[in-house]
């Protein structure tokens, strides 16, 4: 059997651990501040993307299920995380209510709508950034696995769903703020989110949700259940055959990847401070993909690497010319698909000639 | 034959109502004093003498515009204000200096003014233009005054012109039921009215529900309850057509997928933009036009038409022979590749014309709208049903009646064995990519009539034309069309319950349901190929 | 006494108005070995997605061991309960090595929970072990399947086959891209296997057929047109007619 941190994960979690050491210190205790306070929430809402595309490596990668509404789990996520920070606001909103968010009084409400509940405790909040978009991936997963639809069938209907949640989550009567989502929180667990040192707690803590969620997909992916999804992805039919419930599978690893995202989607909310429905948008979630694409599906490792690069491009390019950004963003679909179909990680590790050519990015997994 | 009906009828007229023994003359007089009744009752006698004369006073002071010179007690029209007055003799029509302040104004109030359209509207009954009489006749109907019954009686004695009869009858209904005729008439008045229109009964007969006479109240609220069950009829035909309509959008915007995804089992993402790049097309078309060739602003969509066609289908060629034929058999990839494609074309749209909606407009023959009954149907609307049915018609010919069609289908079925018989394969790939790409194109010129015309043009269509193609069931292309306007309806249907944003809501998560009861669609292709 | 493993009663089904099996009725005994012959279209594939749940049959009765019913089964479901396919165009889990592709075949726990938190036993080595020997991949055990010839994939299918350790295997078209020594080979190994199992051949090689030695249906048309030892069937003139001496 294969170790469970083999030489990929053990440089990657490497990079990690230095950089969650070394991001704060330059922020909070040395001598002018070489690293800025919007640099680590940057890299802190990179690494929600890396776990994000970690979440759909899992499903895509190693299922071979394109998921083209995995933003809509992550926004699921955010989504619950923000209603925890819109109680916590309380009576400091422009309304002084003590328990309805300002866009409620503004719309009239007069209390609280029942599926608010609870998330004045942070505890049920956290739970519910996972619960929500794991039902959600559960009964949707039940009903598209059992009547197996499979393919780009599934990936136009994982569409419609987001689009069908952005829809939702836009109109206010959904009593989720609407068009303007959740925003103006003031701080989560006591510790004001403007503050430096609650920056660097988040992003500390986005960092060790990827690397949680890195080893955990490891250990899925590398046991006997994963050996079997990658069946799945390579000959569903075959392995029917054999006796696997394929449908129990798919189920398995949507649930768990919709889970991941929506955790990456609670830790991103504080982080940028704000949770609006364009985090619906189907452009996103395709976004998603050429994430895990560009950093080789299959290889986890790969996908966050590829979050943390594609992100931090469009970071410098919409900052510096914005008209080139969406030109460089098609450009790297269209060139990932057709000349790095094993992505970046793929590419360079086939280059340097350490495995032999024939073999996918799958069966190194199994070798490496 | 006319006047001397009208002498005739002016002869009763005058024995019947003693105020009009007075001549045109003393009423002019008598007109700018008294109370405001007793100037109704000027008013209707004037109305009375049947002096056409008449028509340019009461105009005027229905207007608010008659003045009176106290100095010699002439009435003149004046407009405008301040210093700048310009009056006229209402009686010669001939333009008289105006003084400020050296008039007074005739004042009028609500009720009077009421009373003069009414005796406009009875005075016009006998004007000798057919047309205008029928407004009069129609005026009446609208505004009866029992007082004018005789009037109106006179003047369809005198009509011979049978739509105009048959509005003084309907005049004399609601005259009648306005008056204290015995019950029976005024029931019979309701039988008249009823025969109108749906929303005219309504508007007529509603205030008579409350009718002090049982017979009448029964009658009115009978006649009501039908109309507004007509009316409720309508409402559904209006929802056929609004869903038709609909339908036709969606139809435009799928049948080219139904043709790369459906047939070839290309996911091309891009479609969206070449849609986008059609209605740029016409943009452009529109503009040069409007510069080098106003005269053939009407003709702009016909010449647009083509050239949105043969632009579309040259960037979707390129896509199939720079991409898409690189990632045949792999239709992940090539959905993502093409999404690729699509960012590129609105960036590239966006920067050559800017961010912001860009202005197409209709040529005429596309403006205005008429009525069916009670449906009221815009011509755009109607001629992008038109034009939908039409594109799908000469689709499924090219489809299935000619040489490339016949090709088209053959490589569908079985590559190698088309290959083998000779028929290029990568060639006939191209074109058929390049046919789909043209349809979008087309549907482009089409959709720049109803919707905005921007970069996010495509976006907004591309997950509801991949619905239509799953739902009809992909290959086949007459499912797309029953999908299309199923659909469409529906929606239409369900918007008046859930508004607009709910029912689409509604709708989606149906398909997405649907979808996984019949995974191949509405119309499946059936059979073991498909399994294996 | 005859104890039918597998029974198919008046089994019909037709695809868009094409009966591709039509009123079809076959009885297999515990431990029997069978041939079943037929044209293209005879609806031989057809026969095998209905034992294996892939395919509902429209009528008739499809019973295993007499008690179970088949048609309200899925792939899996059949493959649980002892039935396992192989089939015509060799399909392994090109990524996987050869070695792994034996495990995940083995008999043992399907469930999620089971995949997920399965460990290896010394009895499973020892299985796999024996079966690369028998299907002579022992030096290819690491290799991803992808790497192996076409003759060696359907080995490794038929290896998979037997690591299941099922009670009734249908084997479509088990010759196919094979050297005359390795049919051979693959005949006597059916052979050694039937007896405590069941096992269905489909084929098309007549020389195969004939080294099978074994009772022959000849399908035509969806339905049984002739059964017997293959001297016997070969003899009739309707089956001359439609299949043999075209």
């Amino acid at each position: 059997m294969t170790r469970l941190i083999d030489r990929r994960m053990g440089i990657f979690l490497t990079g990690l651990f230095i950089l969650t050491v070394a991001l704060p210190i330059g922020n909070l205790w040395m001598e002018g501040k070489p690293v800025p306070s919007y640099a680590v929430s940057l890299m802190g809402k990179y690494l929600c993307y890396a776990l994000l595309a970690v979440a759909l490596d899992l499903v895509w990668g190693y299922c071979g299920i394109l998921s083209l509404g995995h933003g809509a789990f992550f926004a699921l996520g955010g989504y619950a995380m923000g209603m925890h920070l819109m109680r916590e606001i309380g009576t400091r909103g422009s309304y002084a209510n003590a328990t309805l968010p300002d866009f409620m009084v503004f719309l009239g409400w007069q209390e609280l709508p029942w599926f608010w509940h609870g998330f004045d405790m942070f505890w049920f909040a956290a739970l519910m950034a996972m619960v929500v978009p794991g039902l959600l991936a559960f009964v949707f997963g039940w009903f598209a696995f059992r009547s197996r639809v499979t393919g780009v069938y599934l990936s136009i209907i994982t569409q419609a769903l987001t689009y069908a949640l952005m829809l939702a989550f836009f109109r206010n009567e959904m009593g989720f703020g609407g068009n303007n989502g959740l925003t103006d929180f003031k701080d989560i667990l006591g510790f004001p989110l403007q503050s430096d040192r609650t920056r660097v707690g988040l992003m500390v803590a986005s960092a060790l949700a990827l690397a949680g969620g890195l080893l955990l997909a490891r250990w899925v992916t590398r046991s006997r259940l994963g050996q079997v999804l990658v069946c799945v992805r390579d000959a569903e039919s075959r392995t029917r055959f054999l006796g696997y419930r394929v449908e129990h599978y798919k189920l398995f690893i949507f649930t768990l990847s919709a889970m991941m995202a929506g955790v990456a989607g609670a830790l991103y909310t504080p982080q940028v401070g704000i949770i609006n429905p364009g985090e619906f948008s189907p452009a996103n979630s395709i976004e998603i993909v050429i994430w895990v694409a560009l950093g080789g599906r299959g290889t986890l490792v790969g996908a966050a690497l590829g979050a943390i690069l594609v992100a931090f491009a469009k970071t410098l390019l919409t900052g510096w010319m914005p008209e080139f950004w969406l030109f460089a963003l098609g450009a790297l679909f269209i060139l990932v698909t057709i000349a790095l179909p094993k992505g970046a990680l793929g590419a360079i590790e086939g280059g340097l000639g350490r495995l032999r050519p024939r073999s996918t990015t799958a069966t190194k997994e199994a070798r490496a | 034959m006319f006047l001397r009906a009208l002498t005739f009828m002016l002869g009763l007229w005058v024995s019947a109502l003693p105020l009009a023994a007075q001549s045109f003359d003393d009423l002019l007089t008598r007109l700018p004093q008294g109370s405001f009744s007793d100037r109704a009752t000027v008013v209707s006698a004037l109305a009375a003498t049947g002096d056409l004369r008449a028509a340019a006073v009461l105009d005027a002071l229905g207007a608010g515009e008659l003045h009176v010179r106290p100095s010699d007690g002439a009435l003149l029209r004046v407009t405008g204000r301040g210093t700048n007055l310009r009056g006229t003799d209402v009686l010669t029509g001939d333009a008289v200096e105006v003084a400020p302040r050296s008039t007074e104004a005739v004042r009028v109030n609500n009720s009077l003014r009421r009373t003069v359209r009414a005796a406009m509207g009875v005075l016009t009954l006998r004007d000798p233009d057919p047309m205008r009489r029928l407004n009069a006749a129609e005026a009446a109907f609208r505004a009866p005054d029992p007082e004018q019954l005789e009037a109106i009686d006179l003047a369809l004695d005198a009509e011979d012109d049978a739509r105009v009869r048959a509005a003084l009858i309907q005049a004399r209904a609601t005259t009648i039921l306005r008056g204290d005729a015995p019950v029976a008439e005024r029931v019979e008045a309701v039988e008249t009215i009823r025969e109108r229109s749906p929303r005219v009964v309504i508007a007529a007969l509603a205030p008579y529900r409350a009718d002090t006479q049982p017979e009448v109240a029964e009658a009115a609220a009978d006649a009501v309850a039908t109309a507004e069950r007509t009316l409720q009829l309508w409402s559904q035909a209006q929802n056929v057509w609004f869903g038709l309509s609909l339908g036709s959008v969606l139809l435009l915007a799928a049948v080219g997928l139904a043709i790369t995804f459906g047939v070839m089992g290309v996911i091309n993402m891009a479609h969206g933009e070449l849609v986008m790049l059609g209605a740029y097309t016409t943009f452009v078309v529109q503009n040069a036009i409007r510069v080098h060739a106003p005269h053939l602003f009407d003709w702009s969509l016909l010449i647009a038409a083509p050239l949105a066609f043969g632009f579309a289908g040259l960037v979707g060629v390129a896509i199939e022979r720079g991409i898409v034929r690189h990632l045949y058999g792999r239709p992940l990839e090539t959905l993502l590749a093409t999404w690729g494609v699509s960012l590129i074309l609105q960036q590239a749209v966006r920067s050559a014309f800017g961010p912001n909606n860009r202005e197409v407009g209709n040529p005429s023959w596309m403006s205005g709208a008429f009525e069916i009954g009670q449906l009221t149907i815009t011509w755009n609307r109607l001629w992008i049903v038109v034009f939908a049915l039409v594109v799908f018609a000469v689709l499924m010919f090219v489809m299935r009646r000619t040489p490339i069609g016949l090709q088209m289908r053959a490589v569908t079925q079985n590559r190698a064995m088309a290959g083998n018989m000779g028929i290029r394969t990568s060639w006939v790939d191209a074109m058929t990519f390049g046919l789909g790409a043209g349809i979008a194109g087309l549907a482009g010129v089409a959709l720049s009539q109803i919707d905005n015309v921007s970069p996010n043009l495509g976006q907004n269509y591309i997950v509801d034309s991949f619905m239509v193609v799953v739902f009809g069931g992909a290959g086949n292309i007459w499912g797309t069309l029953a999908a299309a306007f199923s659909l469409g309806i529906v929606n239409k249907f369900l918007e008046p319950y859930a508004g607009a944003v709910l029912a689409k809501i509604v709708i989606l998560v149906a398909i997405i349901l649907f979808i996984q009861k019949r995974p191949r669609g509405l119309f499946a292709v059936k059979g073991r190929a498909v399994e294996a | 006494m005859s104890r039918p493993q597998l029974l198919l009663d008046g089994v019909s089904r037709s695809f868009d108005g094409f009966k591709a099996i039509n009123n079809l009725s076959i009885v297999v005994e515990k431990g029997e070995l069978r041939a079943v012959i037929g044209p293209n279209g005879a609806g031989k594939t057809t026969m095998m997605d209905i034992i294996t749940g892939k395919t509902r049959p429209d009528s008739g009765k499809v019973m295993w061991d007499q008690k179970v019913d088949l048609t309200r089964m899925d792939e899996a479901d059949t493959a649980r309960l002892g039935i396992g396919r192989k089939f015509q165009k060799p399909t392994v889990f090109e990524t996987h090595s050869v070695e792994d592709n034996l495990r995940l075949s083995l008999k043992g726990g399907r469930s999620v929970w089971d995949t997920l938190l399965h460990r290896r036993t010394r009895a499973e080595d020892a299985r796999v072990a024996e079966l690369l020997d028998l299907i002579r991949l022992s030096d290819a055990r690491n290799r991803p399947a992808a790497d192996l010839s076409h003759g060696q994939k359907q080995w490794l299918e038929i290896g998979m086959l037997l690591a299941q350790d099922p009670q009734l295997l249908l084997v479509d078209e088990p010759a196919a891209g094979m050297t005359d020594a390795e049919t051979m080979w693959t005949a006597e190994l059916l052979k050694s296997i039937a007896g405590e199992r069941s096992v269905i051949v489909v084929e098309h090689d007549m020389n195969f057929v004939r080294e099978l030695g074994c009772k022959v249906t000849v399908l035509h048309q969806g339905s049984v047109l002739a059964e017997g030892s293959l001297a016997h069937v070969s003899a009739m003139p309707e089956v001359v007619e439609v299949y043999l001496g075209r």
